[in-house]
């Protein structure tokens, strides 16, 4: 019952916000709107703690939702030691970002939909973390990209946001194609779609006859559309048209980890799987990279933390790639921590700063709203990778396996990297400078309304930063050990592993530096961003991939669906068949209509035409 | 050729000649006329076969059908004049109202 | 022999006559031929043997018949003679006509006669079967007369009241 109770609490409060929430006013709706999540989070530390006495895995059997075939398709929660680390992720990191909403949201007129909408993800998401089966996962899986749908395009009287929530759908379900199609290569090979036999089957000694790289390959198209990887990136940057609080939940701590999360749930097969598992290196690296890029050169506040989730996020599938997957959990749960501080400490930027997101207009916030810069500036410092912040672990920890690991690290993972992770400290520290420090870039009446967030904000923000700072001495991998064990090592690497350790350092340090040393004066920032012009442009129009893709997929389609469908098939064919149709019918009652002139002596010829044929007929048949 | 063969086709002859000149002639009258033809020659089988088989149904018949002929034309003669008073004439061209 | 002849003779003469109703162009002229013709058919049924029926032709057709049919053509506007004979459907009416006769005549021609009897067909057998046998029919034939003068009145009646 416990289990169930644990997604089921926000669904509850989904339904009575919803239905009742506006006329109840705010203060019901946001008791209702964070207590039950808050409910949830300490049954998911009964739960946790029933776990650890116990030590196996719990399960519920909720409904048996058909049975055919051999097994039936049941809906069923497990909770074992890597759900148990999601779950408390979002239901913790959840209610506190639904705690952060109540003041950030205080004045919008859609309160009470916002929150049953952040409700319904929680439910989803858990239903995601919790669920025995493929089934179950997918449900969720859909469910979060729904919420995101409706959370993104929360202000839809605005045409952009609307069109940036369709786009996260749109994209999101490009990927599901490919997770489908890998659901029924395994239902197919093994039989069932519940994951623990799944898994038993791919790690027992004779896997089932289906290519695992193959399907290894279709759900790590899945885990791209939902995670944000190359190509389907395009929709976390244009995601950020919604509310801050919904940025930091949605789009860094819980639902773009869900494809790591899959990947690592089903980590038997990628173990098999070598190409697919290559693949995933590679397509994390290069995004990573190639996010951390394009963050330098970015603008608007929420946009550069949107780059740095999604170069995150690569860093994640490469450790997935080289076979690490409770590195990556460990990643994940860090980053949870300092990206949920980064993006609510945006928002309460936003907030001082009366809706204005450009750090060009900003400046010398440091000391005028000194919670939400200390809060920012050790999350940064934790992206960063400075020990002993959370992040200094976990991205340690990855560039370590990125060069050692026996199934796929090599000198060049571990070089492409070492270099994102020392862009990702040189544009983090940038973002800080720019909003922090330096002179005063705002207007003057801007200036005059900056003020400290309240303490329903800031309160939040302080845990968080809390969380980012010693978050990392608590050691997933070690503690996801009986489930994933860590890679095994190439001959000869063990020697390198102190040196990669203060490479790391080094590597935050000189991120750091640099930044202070070109955004400290800001002339010397436009002195090289002046040199590199032609760079910096192309970086700043994010390689132009939007212009790209709109260039090769959706002019063709309009114009097949304009000129090919509505002009040719439905105008031409359909409406022209049915007007052909009426017209012939017109046509022929026309001519048909001539026989009746009303002179008596026409019907009379006609009577005798038929008297002479029908005579003729018997007669002579 | 045999009498009642002879008749038969006779009758048959003013029948179609009586349902021709329906067809071509433009006068009411003319036509009530020829209406009046066809009745006869349908008659005209009627005795021929009731006296070759000299049965009492066919003179019975052939009686019955002089009758409703007479009440027949009692009633289109009138129905035809007010027609023709209220068209102004006996063209059977002009009465073409019910056109389609 | 002679009855052959007559037979014959008659035969052509109301075939005749109604090709002349065709063709005639004054409705006087059409209804002379028409009682010529049935003239003609009174002939025939007399030569049959049937005299009651010959009898009743003359009194019915051409007594009642024809003479309403007289009265009335001498009684409308003979303006009326101006228009054609023929209406649009003259050439169809013609070939329909030939080809009803041509079918007629090869229906009728081959097939064989029912057996020959005999019979008086005098008045008085004739009455006889009319009203011992077909007693109904009678009573019917009269009320289908009734039905005629009422409708006939009805006619003339409302013909009355419309003019006022």
């Amino acid at each position: 019952m416990k289990l169930l109770l644990i997604p089921l609490l926000p669904f509850a409060g989904f339904v009575i916000n919803g239905l009742v929430g506006r006329r109840l006013g705010r203060a019901f709706v946001s008791v209702v709107g964070c207590g039950l999540p808050l409910v949830s989070f300490a049954l998911a530390l009964l739960s946790f703690r029933e776990l650890s006495a116990g030590g196996t895995p719990l399960v519920e059997v909720v409904y048996t939702w058909a049975a055919f075939g051999g097994q039936p398709f049941e809906v069923a929660f497990q909770f074992d030691r890597l759900s148990a680390v999601m779950t408390l992720i979002v239901t913790g990191i959840g209610s506190l970002i639904h705690v952060y909403s109540t003041g950030y949201m205080k004045d919008d007129p859609g309160y009470g939909r916002y929150f049953a909408y952040l409700n319904l993800f929680l439910f989803f998401m858990l239903l995601l973390v919790l669920g025995k089966s493929l089934l179950v996962l997918f449900t969720g899986w859909e469910g979060v990209g729904l919420a995101s749908y409706l959370l993104i395009g929360f202000w839809f009287e605005d045409a952009d946001k609307a069109r940036a929530g369709k786009k996260a759908f749109i994209t999101n379900r490009v990927g599901d194609a490919g997770f489908l199609l890998g659901m029924f290569l395994l239902y197919q090979a093994v039989g069932t779609l519940d994951m623990q036999a799944i898994d038993a089957a791919f790690a027992s000694g004779s896997p089932p006859a289906v290519s695992a790289s193959l399907v290894g390959i279709l759900l790590f198209i899945g885990a791209c559309g939902k995670s944000a990887q190359i190509p389907l990136h395009v929709w976390l940057p244009d995601a950020m048209a919604g509310p801050t609080p919904v940025s930091a939940l949605i789009h860094a701590a819980t639902m773009v980890t869900a494809g790591v999360y899959m990947t690592a749930r089903l980590s038997p097969i990628y173990v098999l799987a070598a190409d697919a598992s290559h693949v995933i290196a590679t397509v994390g690296a290069a995004t990573a990279f190639f996010a951390a890029t394009v963050a330098i050169a970015q603008n608007d506040i929420k946009k550069v933390l949107a780059y740095s989730t999604i170069s995150q996020l690569g860093f994640m599938f490469v450790a997935i790639g080289v076979g690490a997957y409770g590195v990556a959990i460990f990643h994940l749960y860090t980053h949870a921590f300092f990206k949920a501080c980064l993006f609510l400490g945006a928002g309460s930027v936003i907030h001082a700063m009366s809706g204005e997101q450009d750090v060009r207009k900003m400046g010398g916030l440091a000391r005028r709203i000194p919670v939400t810069f200390v809060t920012f500036a050790i999350a940064t410092a934790a992206i960063a990778g400075i020990p002993p912040l959370a992040g200094f672990f976990s991205k340690d920890e990855i560039l370590w396996f990125a060069l050692g690991s026996a199934s796929g690290g090599s000198p060049l993972l571990f070089a492409v990297m070492a270099v994102t992770a020392l862009l990702t400290a040189f544009y983090m520290f940038r973002l800080l400078w720019l909003t922090f420090f330096g002179a005063p870039r705002m207007s003057a009446e801007a200036s005059h309304h900056v003020h400290e967030s309240p303490a329903s904000m800031t309160g939040v923000l302080v845990v968080l930063a809390v969380g980012s700072a010693v978050g990392g001495f608590l050691s997933i991998p070690h503690y996801l050990e009986p489930m994933f064990a860590l890679p095994a090592l190439k001959e000869g690497v063990e020697s390198l592993e102190h040196p990669v350790v203060y490479l790391s350092v080094a590597i935050a340090l000189t991120g750091l530096a640099g930044a202070w040393h070109v955004f400290g004066d800001l002339r010397r920032a436009e002195a090289l961003r002046a040199r590199f012009a032609a760079v910096y442009g192309v970086l700043a129009a994010k390689y132009y991939v939007d212009e790209l893709y709109d260039a090769l997929l959706a002019r063709p389609l309009t114009w097949i669906s304009k000129k090919v469908f509505l002009d040719l098939g439905d105008r031409a064919l359909i409406d022209g068949t049915l007007d052909g149709m009426a017209r012939l019918a017109r046509r022929t009652a026309g001519v048909l209509a001539r026989v009746q002139t009303g002179q008596l002596q026409l019907y009379l010829l006609l009577a005798l035409a038929g008297v002479v044929g029908s005579l003729w007929w018997t007669s002579h048949v | 050729m045999d009498k009642t063969q002879l008749l038969v086709v006779v009758g048959g002859l003013l029948f179609s000649i009586g349902l021709a000149g329906i067809v071509v002639r433009r006068n009411a009258l003319v036509m009530l006329m020829c209406m009046e033809l066809m009745l006869n020659g349908v008659n005209l089988t009627l005795v021929s076969f009731a006296q070759r088989t000299a049965t009492s149904e066919g003179a019975v018949l052939v009686f019955l059908v002089f009758v409703v002929a007479g009440a027949e034309i009692a009633i289109a003669i009138p129905i035809l004049l007010l027609l023709a008073r209220a068209r102004k004439t006996l063209d059977v061209q002009a009465y073409a109202e019910l056109k389609g | 022999m002679i009855e052959t002849a007559l037979l014959y003779f008659f035969a052509a003469a109301s075939v005749g006559s109604a090709v002349a109703m065709l063709l005639a162009r004054h409705p006087m002229r059409v209804a002379l031929a028409l009682v010529t013709a049935m003239l003609s058919l009174a002939g025939i049924y007399a030569l049959l043997g049937m005299h009651a029926i010959a009898v009743f032709q003359v009194l019915i057709y051409v007594g009642a018949v024809m003479v309403f049919m007289v009265y009335v053509i001498m009684l409308i506007d003979t303006r009326d003679r101006a228009f054609a004979r023929f209406g649009k459907f003259a050439l169809p009416g013609g070939i329909g006509l030939v080809a009803l006769a041509f079918v007629f005549g090869y229906a009728l021609a081959g097939d064989e006669a029912p057996a020959a009897r005999s019979r008086d067909f005098g008045v008085q057998a004739f009455s006889e079967a009319f009203l011992n046998e077909y007693w109904l029919y009678f009573e019917l034939v009269s009320v289908l007369l009734v039905a005629a003068v009422v409708a006939a009145i009805a006619v003339v009646k409302t013909a009355g009241t419309r003019r006022g």
